[in-house]
């Protein structure tokens, strides 16, 4: 039960999740949270192919990465949104036109 | 070897003895089905006292303060009132249970049971004595840190969903708080860590020992800076005062859990009494020699060798004196806690900011620094192996 | 036997709460099924033996992301959300059950295809996998591989960290006139 397949499947439902998130919601922060689910694909993905496959451990120093950057991209993509709610009332994202305020 | 409860056990004769029996019983291993019973006992065991000593804080709080105000406190229910957290649980399960019409069900019913499940989930890696251990996780500060901030998402929450203006200033003062004095506690945390060379609660009581010199607040001066920067900084992660801002009484009327009533209210009371002691533990265990006892009297070997008791009475003789200089040193730091509480006024909001950002980090970031520096200078000898190495080194070239 | 509980619980509770995230109209709600998810993610983490990892994902999101997001969400306006529906409400019987089990139906066979054609990874490597069943502690190679191989990385991320935490103060400061 526990072998690669499994994991691989879960990390691809992880994936076409927030991949449907991204598309689907018109909220920026909704988008932001779709983003997560696909960047926590991405290291599972990692993890299980330097489990099964190579047996060492650069897959977990690359997902340590992953979540590294998850974590940066969480607070500046969340700042920028309260910055935009602040400028146009809304976080709509067809609202976003203009690069500068 | 990890050393858990079951572990422990199975050094006995009488136990293997039993699994051998149960084996043959089943007719199959039965090894596997007694550590997940040994386990879930263990945890229900854990977890209920802790509930009771819960409960038995609320009562020290009002006894303590009581005493610091020259009160009588509660003194009607059992001998000296000890049975007035009784008495206030079951008048808090009569409660009617309310929900506001107009908040969030999901999240208002999720909140409590969140701040309950965070610190619960603690008391899997506090090591109550050597034996007396449910996990010994390789990553088990790490672990404890991670899991203890769920509190802070059930406050927020609670906060956010009972649609009342005093919850929602509590529940982001209290988010905020919580997510800001995680990071000086953490770096203090982090520089123990780096002294005893691994994350494991084993490990890094194993590391000091059972007199005063040998623990690590008094290793250097920067621990000894250490443990009041996490001191104060649980404080604040608990919400106690004088840091209580989201609760504050006088400014919300009650902070997150204005609109929380009977046992939802009571869950967020125990929550917060239970990491009160989680703290505690977690400050005794890393900074003040956890549950070692002087002259090694923990392991049993005195009581088997030196007295002649069977082996089985001198180690739990052992485990006995180490559960009890583990809680007297949690207890004394509790007392404290409270006696805090009763003594200080509370804090403004920006001069928490203030006191979390611009004076506890840098000074956490600095212990960590000088810890490394001591690491490679000193090669980690603590404070009190240099002075009376070089005292005999010093009386030794006198002759 | 524990490890194979565990994995079916975290797999469950993962696949669970990633449909919840996807089927919930509340944003507020949608962040605490994200919670599940990414707990279930640090249980099937703790399965495959990434112990440091699963503690690190605990800590990072349960900590720093969700509540990051909550008060987004909160500081934005509530909860409520609109759906891109692509204009599927104009053609008829679309958006309805049938076409979403269609969409599922259809998902599941290009994932069964793709695990077909990526199969010879794990029948070559299977000796391999069987081998490395043991579960030992990750935290020192990792730390001793963070400061030798990868040094260059950890400095950069530090960096980056630094530079995040510095740019998301100074965006989100209102501007003073």
């Amino acid at each position: 039960m526990i072998s690669l397949p499994s994991y691989l499947f879960i990390s691809f439902l992880l994936f076409v999740a927030g991949m449907f998130v991204m598309i689907a919601r018109k909220n920026i922060v909704a988008i932001l949270l779709g983003i997560e689910l696909i960047l926590n694909s991405a290291a599972l993905n990692f993890v299980a192919y330097t489990k099964f496959v190579n047996n060492n451990l650069d897959g977990h120093i690359m997902s340590l990465f992953i979540i590294v950057i998850a974590a940066a991209e969480a607070a500046v993509g969340l700042a920028i949104v309260i910055r935009f709610y602040q400028l146009r009332e809304s976080v709509h994202i067809d609202d976003a036109t203009q690069l500068q305020s | 070897m990890n050393s858990t409860i079951v572990s422990y056990l199975s050094q006995f004769e009488g136990y293997q003895k039993f699994v051998s029996m149960a084996s043959s019983f089943l007719g199959s291993n039965a090894s596997g089905y007694i550590t997940f019973l040994v386990f879930f006992l263990g945890a229900f065991v854990i977890v209920n006292v802790m509930a009771l000593i819960g409960g038995l804080g609320t009562y020290a709080e009002r006894k303590i303060s009581a005493d610091l105000q020259m009160r009588q406190g509660p003194n009607r229910v059992g001998p000296y009132g000890i049975l007035q957290f009784l008495a206030d649980g079951v008048k808090m399960i009569m409660k009617e249970d309310i929900i506001p019409s107009a908040s969030d069900k999901f999240m208002f019913t999720l909140a409590p049971l969140l701040a309950l499940l965070g610190v619960l989930a603690t008391f899997a890696v506090i090591p109550f004595s050597s034996g007396l251990m449910l996990s010994d996780l390789n990553v088990g500060v790490f672990y404890l840190i991670g899991v203890s901030s769920l509190v802070g998402v059930g406050v927020f929450l609670a906060g956010y969903s009972s649609n009342s203006k005093w919850s929602m200033l509590g529940g982001m003062r209290g988010a905020s708080q919580i997510i800001s004095y995680e990071v000086p506690v953490t770096l203090s945390i982090l520089s123990i860590v780096l002294l005893a060379g691994g994350m494991s609660f084993g490990t890094l009581v194993n590391a000091q020992s059972g007199f005063p010199h040998e623990w690590f607040i008094l290793h250097n001066p920067f621990t000894f800076i250490g443990f009041f920067v996490y001191f104060i900084g649980a404080l604040a992660e608990t919400n106690r005062a004088p840091f209580d801002l989201p609760e504050a009484e006088s400014e919300l009327v009650s902070g997150y859990h204005t609109e929380y009533t009977g046992m939802r209210f009571a869950f967020f009371a125990l929550a917060e009494y239970m990491e009160v002691f989680v703290v505690c533990g977690v400050a005794a265990a890393l900074f003040l020699g956890g549950y070692k006892v002087p002259f090694d009297l923990g392991d049993g070997a005195f009581f088997t060798h030196t007295l002649h008791l069977p082996e089985f009475i001198g180690k739990n003789i052992g485990q006995v004196l180490e559960l009890g200089s583990f809680f007297t040193k949690t207890l004394v730091l509790y007392y404290i806690v409270i006696w805090i509480r009763w003594t200080l006024p509370r804090l403004r909001v920006d001069q928490l900011m203030t006191l979390c950002w611009k004076y506890l980090t840098p000074i956490a970031l600095f212990n960590l620094v000088g810890c490394a520096f001591w690491m490679y200078y000193f090669e980690g000898k603590s404070l009190y192996v240099l002075l009376f190495k070089s005292a005999a080194h010093a009386a030794g070239a006198g002759h | 036997m524990f490890e194979q509980i565990l994995f079916l619980l975290s797999a469950t509770a993962t696949i669970g709460f990633t449909v919840a995230v996807v089927g919930t109209n509340n944003l507020m709600h949608a962040c605490m099924y994200l919670l599940g998810t990414l707990f279930g993610v640090a249980g099937l983490y703790a399965t495959i033996g990434a112990d440091f990892l699963a503690a690190t994902q605990i800590v990072v999101y349960a900590g720093g992301v969700v509540i990051l997001m909550l008060f987004a969400i909160m500081l934005t306006g509530g909860a409520e959300d609109k759906k891109n529906r692509f204009g599927i409400e104009k053609i008829p019987s679309m958006g309805s059950t049938k076409t979403y089990i269609v969409a599922g139906a259809s998902v599941l066979i290009i994932a069964m295809i793709v695990l077909k054609m990526t199969a010879n990874i794990h029948t070559a490597n299977k000796d391999l996998a069987v081998a490395s069943t043991g579960n030992e502690s990750t935290v020192f190679n990792i730390g001793s591989l963070l400061l030798t191989d990868h040094i260059l990385a950890f400095e950069i991320s530090s960096i980056l960290l630094l530079g995040a935490l510095v740019g998301a103060a100074i965006i989100a400061r209102p501007k003073r006139n």
